[in-house]
Order: structure tokens, then C-alpha cells, then sequence
């Protein structure tokens, strides 16, 4: 299978996931899965067997951007990269949709802020994240706290 | 009345959706903000990102205005279908009008008064829709005030915040409906030539943008004047002057505009 047939296999699961999860109900934990865990999970797999099978053959690296831009010669790795993409801005959007039910930011603004999960991903974290915190800052901060006190 | 539940398991009520929307404004502002630090490019001599971030200010102000005259409401009014809707008609607005806004500017566009191509003249027809949406809305707001007898308001209030969203309804649509349908906001300004910080009005020949900024405010500008009333104890009655200076005001700048005078010379 070449780069651009796995490119075309992947579009279809990721619309889907991301339409579930902006237009979706979030009542039922199964459709959660959907874009939350399974579609994330499967592309991660996908991109850990395209970086251990091509990474190392392209002399490049992370040390430099002249490195980063030497992995990205080879197609596979570029395909890895998109991939990557993919499967953390899906799984992005689902927790940042899950942390705006639970601020009780409603769907209507939640549709723009995830699109732009999808289509530019920190964007759309720097809304979803900004907005969360304004709204309370305090409840947003509490969940950085790993070890909550008892 | 709807309630979260933090990660700890502590219920707090929900945020009011104005609530959110103010604060949704104002992370759009700070996009803005940090678009502003990596790009010099230039649309009709303004900065791509000025008039994003101008709105969203706008929104920002507008949305935790109406927050703070909804929490002044009877639960009767502030949960009522009417202004449940309304907030959802104007959060659409909004949200549309923003987005495009966003991304147009980013591709160097322009997006109102934009009639290049058939895409573009709709979506300015549909923003112009929006802005008459988002003007509206604020007019349901004061009646709402002005209507709500157990409001939690003094009667100089009260007046403050229904008249000035009800001017901010009429001059708005005076003079961002002239200014559409002259299919600018300015006069013919030589390229590069003088504008006022901050705002970007132009300095030279007139512009219609500062009689739209005071007509926006009447909503801020009168139930201020409300409460320094109560606080120095003027009559109620003297709402009306006030109402009416203020339309005058902002009539004046905008006839000045006509005239081809900018707000202060340069």
C-alpha cells in the first residue's frame, strides 16, 4: 500500500469521529468511544508502525528544524506526521469537549471551538481551555492538581 | 436551575450562557492579540487582525454588559423562553459573524462590504442580518428591564438601561444601515493618509465608524448615567435629557461624517 492510499484510508474514520463528537448526543458511552477512545487508539497504532518501520532510514531527527525537515522528506514519515495529527487532535477535541460539558459551556459554542480542534488544533485548545478558565478559574486549576489533598 | 460538578465532585451552578459567551469573546480578543505580535500584513491600510480584534472587544463588552443587566432580572424574565432565545439567536450571530471575520482576514480579505464575488456578497448580506440580530437582541433586553416590575433595579436604573438599549437599537440601525448602503464607512481618503489611534477612524475625510461606536454604547453610556444619579441623587426625570443629549451627540458626529469632517483632525 502506498503513502497516499493510507492517506485516503484515514480521512473517512476522522470525519466521522469528529462529527460525532460535534454534532453527536453525548448521553451514550459507546458513541463516546467512537472519536473519545477507538478511531485515536487505532490511528496512534497506525503511527507507531509507520515511525518504527521508517523513522531512522531518513538521517533526520529533532534536533534542528534542517533535521525536522530531513524526516519529512520521505513520504512515510510525512504520512506518520499527518497521522499524528489526526489521532491527537480527535483525542484533544474529546477531552476538551468533555471539560466544557463539566464547565457547562453549551454545544453551540462548543461547534466552533472543536471545528477549530479539528482544523487547527492548539486554537481551538487555546479557546476551549481560555474560555474554561475565565468561566472559573479556580475548577480549572483544580484539575491540575494530580494528587488532590485530602 | 442547572448545576456542574467539578472533577472533585463539588456542585456549583452553571454558568449563564451570556457568561459564557463574554468570556468566549474575550479568548477571541486574545487570538487577536497574539496574531497581532507575527503579522504585518495590511487590508485598506488597517492591520489584517484590527478589526477582528475590534469585535471581539466589542463582543466581549456587549455580552458581560448583558450579563450584568440579566442578573438584575426577576427568574421569572432572566429564565424565560424569551431571552433563552434571544441569547441563542444572538450567540449564533455572533459565532458567524466572528468566524468569517477570522478567516478572511487572514487570507488578507475584507468581509463587510466585500462584493467581489457572489460567496462574499452573501456572506456580508448574512452578516449584515447578524448585525441586525445582535442590535435586536439588545433592544429585548431593555424592554425586558423597562417591562419586569420585580426587576432589581431603582427607577433612574431602570430607565438607564432600557433607553440606552433602545438607542443603541435605533442609532445603530441609522448608522450602520446608511454606512451599508453607501458600501463603506469612510469618505475618499487618500491611501496612507492620518487615522486616529487605536481606532483606525480616519483623520482626514469623514468617517461613519465613530457615530456607530456612540451609537453601540448608549447601553453602557446610560446606565452609567443611571447610576451616578442614584449615587448624587438626581431626579429620575432627568433620564430623558440625558437620553436625548446622547442621540443628539451621536446624530451631530454622524452628521459631521456626511459632511466630510473627520472626528478630529490630524
Amino acid at each position: 500500500m502506498s503513502p497516499q492510499e493510507l492517506f485516503d484510508l484515514t480521512g473517512a474514520p476522522v470525519l466521522l469521529g469528529w462529527i460525532i463528537l460535534i454534532a453527536g448526543p453525548r448521553r451514550f458511552a459507546v458513541l463516546n468511544a467512537i472519536p473519545q477512545f477507538i478511531i485515536p487508539f487505532a490511528l496512534s497504532l497506525l503511527y507507531a508502525a509507520l515511525v518504527l518501520s521508517h523513522f531512522s532510514q531518513t538521517g533526520g531527527g529533532y534536533g534542528s528544524l534542517a533535521a525536522v525537515r530531513q524526516l519529512f522528506t520521505s513520504e512515510w514519515v510525512l504520512l506518520a506526521g499527518w497521522v499524528h495529527y489526526l489521532a491527537f487532535d480527535l483525542f484533544v477535541g474529546s477531552v476538551l469537549a468533555a471539560r466544557m460539558d463539566r464547565a457547562g459551556i453549551g454545544r453551540l459554542v462548543q461547534a466552533p471551538v472543536l471545528a477549530s480542534t479539528f482544523l487547527f488544533g492548539p486554537v481551538g485548545l487555546v479557546l476551549a481551555l481560555g474560555t474554561e478558565t475565565l468561566l472559573s478559574g479556580r475548577s480549572a486549576m483544580a484539575t491540575l492538581k494530580l494528587h488532590p489533598r485530602r | 436551575m442547572a448545576v456542574i460538578v467539578s472533577q472533585e465532585g463539588v456542585e456549583a451552578p452553571a454558568p449563564r450562557p451570556l457568561a459564557v459567551l463574554a468570556a468566549f469573546s474575550a479568548m477571541l480578543l486574545a487570538l487577536t492579540l497574539a496574531w497581532a505580535a507575527f503579522d504585518n500584513r495590511l487590508l485598506s491600510g488597517s492591520p489584517v487582525w484590527a478589526k477582528p480584534m475590534k469585535f471581539a472587544l466589542s463582543f466581549t463588552v456587549l455580552f458581560a454588559t448583558l450579563a450584568w443587566f440579566e442578573r438584575r432580572l426577576s427568574p421569572g424574565w432572566r429564565d424565560g423562553l424569551i431571552l433563552r432565545g434571544t441569547v441563542v439567536v444572538m450567540a449564533m450571530a455572533m459565532l458567524v459573524e466572528m468566524g468569517y471575520m477570522i478567516v478572511m482576514a487572514a487570507q488578507q480579505q475584507g468581509s463587510h462590504f466585500n462584493l467581489s464575488t457572489p460567496f462574499t456578497t452573501i456572506m456580508y448580506r448574512i452578516m449584515g442580518a447578524g448585525a441586525v440580530l445582535l442590535t435586536a437582541g439588545v433592544a429585548i433586553f431593555g424592554i425586558a428591564v423597562l417591562r419586569d416590575g420585580e426587576a432589581d433595579v431603582t427607577p433612574t436604573l431602570r430607565l438607564g438601561i432600557g433607553w440606552g438599549c433602545l438607542l443603541t437599537f435605533v442609532l445603530t440601525l441609522a448608522t450602520a444601515g446608511y454606512m451599508s448602503s453607501q458600501g463603506t464607512h469612510v469618505g475618499v481618503a487618500a491611501a496612507g493618509s492620518a487615522v486616529l489611534p487605536l481606532t483606525g477612524w480616519s483623520a482626514t475625510v469623514g468617517d461613519i465608524r465613530p457615530a456607530h461606536f456612540l451609537a453601540l454604547h448608549a447601553m453602557q453610556a446610560l446606565p452609567l448615567a443611571g447610576l451616578w444619579f442614584d449615587r448624587v441623587g438626581v431626579a429620575k426625570s432627568r433620564m430623558a435629557w440625558v437620553a436625548m443629549l446622547y442621540a443628539v451627540l451621536t446624530m451631530a458626529v454622524f452628521a459631521q461624517a456626511l459632511a466630510g469632517l473627520p472626528l478630529l483632525p490630524l
